[in-house]
């Protein structure tokens, strides 16, 4: 009974998707020509859509691209959702065998300081023409000039933002914490008096899924938003890391490993073991208070956790001093980009026009969680509540960091936190000492 | 009547000429073009300018900012070869003996120990990703029964093990089936005549079977190094592509030639690929020749 009652749940809330979807359509196929679609031709055939897979992020895309069939009936839209550590080389090949028309990219400027082994794949690709130009593209005044701006690489738009998320954040439950009467931490000390209290009181205090390596990574980009919280912190550091004028096993860059080792000892036993997949379940079964996660999860935790409990956001407090721990860190996020060899660019391009009206955008922000990149977008209740943490925006530290090619793997990062024990063998200090002779060596 | 099987030579060299053709355009010219590419900055994307970079790529290999990570991955591959290939083969010849004697059920016993390698390596990887689940895996309950418990796959100590006895679990089959192939090919009569001289089992294992089994020794023994020293599916699905505790050669062919990732930043490289792709090759092909030398050496002794 429980399933069918689940079942029939699922039919209406699909039901009512497909039908606030129809009305944007309808909405989009009156209003939607007087913004961007006046460049953009009439399209058909097959479009191919690769991105790297999330659950939330997906089924938006399925829902626009529904929505996008049925006001092109002449288009099927090839849906491809891959997982993350396998998109490199499916688009790789997909853009050699010249099938994909719609993908994911980031190119990112490389600063002179940094030598050409720095360039990343989106960077070459966009310089050797595999992307199209979008910069005239009418459809971008949609978006927040400012996402636009901070996007542009050599001063052209080559993608489409979709939202933006944010992930130097504790996803935690509010109801545990106001059952031990813990407030918000705002400084590492409160952090560390929480974890204690947790601890005493038989609760694990964080969740990690270690396995796949980089979603412990999160916590070292945490900590890093705290110990460089604004934009200038993080790309001065690069800047002096680059020229070796400061080293990663020593003041601050020690402390951020250091850091990460104490949420490491916070952390549910054998969690490098445990997939990242299992993490909002296990947030929802209150095997333990607390998880740094992205905002592009929070559809997942509150499908997870239900009414279950409240649960809540804040930012990750690395530092002593509360004012570096008022900002989340975040990035702008999936940024779709048309192949230029792709067989059917108009569709591709009709895609992006569609997407970006109003009310197609409102409805993915809705599902897929991001915070919206367009003006007079309402962001859900759950963003709300962290708007005092996201403006000004920041950067992420991995968004501003430039990594070597040249370097050792210990300092791909550049923190070392893979080497940290028990995801490594080593200590804070071995593992940035390894990083910091991995990078010299260069 | 001709000579020659099939009506006459035309026959034969038409069948062998596409043998040769196939060869040629699947296997030689492929490896060709890996050795020529890694001498250039190649990327896995289309239409991007090639430059030649003469030995920088190998420079860069022995660098002293890489040498570290690629030892570390020499040493986990022969770790891993050597580990496989000595328990497939001693376990795999026990089997096949066993498998060999009139037991009851023994057909069924064959299908179940041959029945991994039927299976893909993400289905192998699901598997005992679910059976190491540190979290409410099998082997988390049989851990806690003995009050100890692991992070299995995600323990640097433990991992390499792991993955080598998945290996082991699913290479098994191939094995028993060419040793009881190589069983069966023994006449019946040696073990007879060995039978009434007096000799005892174990005397007829050592002094008949396994010399008449010296064949069947070198190609599952050369299988498995060959097929172990370039593997890297099972490690890449149960540990992922970058965990220095089961970093392989291979590994970390498919990881730069194919592993660009957002999460670090750093692009594809397949023309450094092809490089180790080639020290891989070399490694490969002294281990096998060393040990194809060493026995048909030990064939002929015996």
């Amino acid at each position: 009974m429980a399933t069918s009652w689940r079942g029939n749940r699922r039919a209406a809330l699909g039901l009512g998707m497909a039908s606030v979807m129809a009305g944007a359509v309808a909405c989009s196929s009156s209003g939607g020509s007087d913004q961007g679609s006046g460049s953009v031709k009439a399209p058909s055939g097959t479009l191919q859509f690769l991105v790297s897979s999330g659950d939330a992020s997906d089924k938006a895309f399925r829902q626009v691209n529904a929505a996008f069939e049925k006001k092109y009936p002449k288009v099927t839209v090839k849906f491809s959702a891959v997982p993350n550590q396998n998109f490199s080389a499916s688009r790789s090949s997909r853009l050699t065998a010249k099938n994909v028309d719609l993908t994911l990219a980031q190119p990112k400027e490389v600063p002179g300081y940094a030598s050409g082994s720095a360039e990343s794949d989106d960077s070459v690709a966009a310089d050797g023409g595999l992307f199209v130009d979008l910069s005239n593209q009418s459809f971008l005044k949609r978006f927040q000039p400012s996402v636009m701006d901070a996007i542009r690489y050599k001063g052209k738009s080559y993608t489409v933002p979709t939202g933006l998320s944010y992930y130097t954040g504790v996803f935690y439950n509010k109801t545990l914490f106001d059952k031990y009467g813990l407030k918000i931490p705002t400084t590492w000390s409160e952090f560390q008096h929480v974890v204690a209290t947790l601890k005493s009181k038989g609760a694990t205090p964080l969740g990690i899924g270690g396995k796949e390596g980089w979603p412990a990574g999160l916590d070292m980009i945490a900590a890093v938003q705290s110990l460089y919280p604004s934009a200038k912190d993080k790309q001065q550091l690069t800047e002096q890391l680059w020229k070796k004028q400061v080293s990663l096993a020593d003041g601050k860059q020690l402390e951020v490993l250091q850091r990460v080792k104490s949420l490491y000892d916070a952390a549910q036993k054998n969690f490098p073991g445990v997939s990242s997949a299992s993490i909002p379940s296990e947030f929802a079964a209150g095997n333990f208070a607390m998880t740094v996660d992205g905002t592009w999860n929070q559809t997942t935790y509150a499908a997870a956790v239900g009414s279950k409990f409240d649960f809540g956001y804040f930012p990750l407090p690395a530092s002593e001093n509360a004012a570096d721990n008022s900002t989340l860190g975040g990035k702008v996020e999936l940024r779709m980009a048309v192949a230029s060899n792709g067989p059917n660019k108009d569709a591709a391009l009709a895609y992006l026009d569609f997407f970006s009206q109003p009310d197609i955008y409102k409805q993915f922000v809705k599902t897929s969680g991001f915070a919206p990149a367009e003006p007079n977008i309402p962001a859900n209740a759950f963003l709300k509540s962290i708007a005092k943490y996201t403006s000004p925006f920041s950067p992420a530290w991995d968004t501003v960091w430039v990594p070597n090619s040249d370097a050792g793997q210990a300092a791909v990062y550049p923190f070392n936190y893979p080497a940290i024990a028990p995801m490594g063998k080593g200590s804070p200090e071995q593992a940035a000492q390894e990083a910091q002779k991995a990078w010299t060596q260069a | 009547m001709s000579a020659y099987p099939f009506g006459g030579r035309a026959a034969i060299r038409g069948t062998f000429g596409f043998g040769l053709v196939v060869l040629l355009v699947f296997t030689l010219v492929p490896a060709a073009g890996v050795f020529v590419i890694s001498f250039t900055d190649i990327r896995g994307l289309p239409g991007i300018p090639v430059h030649w970079t003469g030995w920088e790529n190998y420079a860069k290999f022995f660098s002293a900012s890489k040498i570290g990570y690629n030892l570390n991955a020499l040493r986990n591959t022969l770790i891993y070869a050597v580990a496989s290939t000595l328990v497939i083969n001693l376990l795999g010849l026990g089997i096949a003996v066993l498998f060999n004697q009139r037991i009851r059920g023994r057909v069924f016993y064959r299908a179940v120990v041959f029945m991994p390698t039927i299976l893909g390596v993400t289905v192998i990887g699901l598997i005992w990703s679910l059976f190491f689940n540190p979290s409410a895996g099998p082997a988390a309950t049989i851990w806690s029964w003995f009050g100890a418990d692991s992070a299995f796959f995600g323990d640097p100590n433990l991992a390499l093990a792991l993955v080598i006895f998945v290996q082991i679990w699913s290479g098994m089959g191939v094995a028993v089936v060419i040793y009881l192939a190589g069983l069966q090919a023994i006449p019946g009569d040696l073990y007879e005549a060995a039978a009434i001289d007096g000799a005892s089992s174990w005397k007829r294992l050592r002094l008949v079977t396994v010399p008449l089994l010296a064949p069947s020794v070198t190609a599952n023994v050369l299988l498995s190094i060959v097929s172990s020293l370039q593997s890297y599916q099972l490690a890449y699905v149960l540990t992922g592509p970058s965990n220095p505790a089961t970093q392989l050669l291979s590994l970390a062919i498919y990881a730069q030639a194919f592993g660009g990732s957002a999460t670090s930043g750093l692009g594809q490289s397949q023309g450094y690929a092809a490089t180790i792709s080639v020290i891989q090759f070399f490694i490969v092909g002294i281990c096998s020749l060393a040990v194809l030398t060493y026995l048909r050496r030990r064939e002929a002794r015996l």
